[in-house]
């Protein structure tokens, strides 16, 4: 699997992403680093110790890595939770953390898929 | 030369792209907080060219950095571009009014990026650059004017001598008023001095004061040039003897005009005024060029009523003191030259000053 298609599987901004960061090598070096980012493990768990300040901090971080990756889809579900989640309240849409939790998968199966060639 | 650039994020991933993108051209130093970036930029304030500062960050975030940068006056010579993916309104606006200098936004572009920092660092450089040009100009013309002042007081110096050495020749020729030119210049300070709060119309400063203090032992260096058969003569003096001894104005002008260019303009001005104009009275009936009014130069006005007062309380060999309030009431009542009205009203209010004054210096010599 080529990167390219790596992204299509997991409905991402391919040429964007390449024509910001220059260097195909580059992109496909971060896009596989993050298999090992944890930002949404902490946001999953501190959901579940309703800790909504921390949830808000993993949510942002979610958000802003997938933006610099071009992982759109995973990107808009990671910015409307991190907008529910300003002011550290709990969120009143329950199912946002599921569609975070959908397309974070989506794009995990798909980096593992580029991962293991 | 600063050509550091620190990133501050604490997530790992983006400091790793923002040095993939930068990395080329400058050395990058990173922190994972805001605590450890602000022992960074302290240890290393010399060395950063710009901060890249990430806003939302657990414990210490950015913004608390950016206080810290501000209260330590960092941000004078340190630009800071904030890191953002912030769609919320006001946040921009907010970090402007705290010293921000720009933005980087996500997604990363790494054309934008380079070109971000490039701009601000080449801007930065070339302010602190500025900064230490104008510091170094500002030290030079320092330097430059403390060397003027010193020259200046060498001049003075020069010029005080001139005199000393001149009113020595005085002291030393007329034997009775050794102690006369100090009488008569302490006088003069105390008249002159009350003239300046009184009557700003005359132009008197504490430098012109000190001038004519200076100026005014010199007033009768013309006796130099009298015999002693006259100048000391115990007895009146006839009508030619004291047409001869008036003439010791003029005379001491003589003396003056030859020692003109080795001093400086003021002080000749000022000596030769009172040396010639210090017999003058208000009324014009005085000598040599008989000058009425405001005409006779304020400085040889001061040291003309100076001297009379000296003269009136001093043992002579033509005469014996007078007390000090019969010679009041003689300069007051005319008797003994006629001065200007402003003059004799400040006489009047430093009368005893000019009292203190003469019983002080009457002690000083009964105990020599």
């Amino acid at each position: 699997m080529t990167l390219q298609e790596c992204y299509e599987k997991l409905q991402g901004d391919y040429e964007g992403t390449l024509g910001r960061l220059c260097s195909e090598k580059l992109v496909e070096k971060f896009a596989l680093k993050f298999l090992a980012d944890d930002s949404f493990a902490h946001l999953e768990e501190s959901m579940s110790r309703g800790n909504y300040s921390e949830a808000f901090r993993a949510a942002h971080t979610l958000k802003g890595v997938s933006l610099n990756l071009g992982f759109t889809r995973l990107h808009k579900a990671s910015d409307e939770i991190t907008e529910a989640l300003r002011g550290g309240e709990k969120p009143e849409n329950e199912a946002l953390l599921e569609k975070v939790k959908e397309e974070y998968e989506r794009t995990v199966a798909a980096l593992l898929e580029l991962q293991n060639g | 030369m600063r050509s550091k650039v620190l990133i501050v994020d604490d997530q790992e991933m983006n400091r790793e792209i923002l040095t993939a993108i930068l990395e080329k051209d400058y050395p990058i130093l990173e922190a994972d907080g805001g605590r450890k970036a602000i022992s960074m930029i302290q240890q290393h304030q010399d060395e950063i060219a710009v901060v890249l500062l990430d806003l939302i960050m657990p414990e210490v975030d950015g913004f608390a950095v950016l206080e810290v940068m501000r209260k330590q006056a960092w941000l004078k010579n340190i630009p800071v571009l904030v890191i953002t993916a912030e769609s919320k309104a006001g946040v921009e606006s907010k970090c402007f009014e705290m010293g921000v200098s720009d933005f980087i936004k996500k997604p990363f572009d790494n054309a934008i990026i380079r070109n971000r920092v490039k701009n601000i660092v080449d801007l930065f450089s070339y302010k602190n650059q500025l900064e230490q040009k104008v510091e170094k100009q500002t030290e030079t013309l320092k330097k430059q004017y403390k060397l003027l002042v010193m020259q200046a007081e060498k001049l003075k110096e020069s010029n005080t001598k001139i005199i000393d050495i001149l009113g020595t020749v005085v002291e030393c020729r007329n034997l009775e008023s050794g102690e006369h030119v100090k009488r008569v210049k302490n006088f003069t300070r105390i008249l002159a001095e009350q003239m300046m709060e009184d009557y700003p119309e005359y132009g008197l400063t504490q430098d012109k004061i000190e001038v004519i203090v200076s100026a005014s032992a010199l007033h009768d260096v013309g006796k130099i040039a009298i015999p002693d058969s006259i100048l000391l003569k115990p007895a009146r003096l006839t009508k030619d003897e004291y047409e001869y001894m008036k003439s010791h104005t003029t005379r001491g002008c003589e003396v003056l005009n030859n020692v003109t260019d080795v001093w400086d303009e003021t002080y000749s001005k000022v000596s030769y005024e009172i040396c010639r104009h210090h017999h003058e009275r208000y009324d014009g009936k005085g000598y040599p060029d008989g000058l009425a009014g405001d005409a006779i130069p304020i400085s040889a006005q001061l040291v003309g009523l100076a001297d009379a007062y000296d003269a009136l309380v001093s043992e002579r060999v033509y005469k014996s003191a007078y007390s000090e309030d019969e010679a009041f009431h003689m300069i007051v009542s005319g008797e003994c030259g006629v001065f200007s009205p402003k003059l004799l009203e400040c006489f009047r209010k430093v009368k005893k000053k000019f009292e203190a004054l003469n019983q002080a210096q009457k002690q000083k010599q009964q105990q020599q």
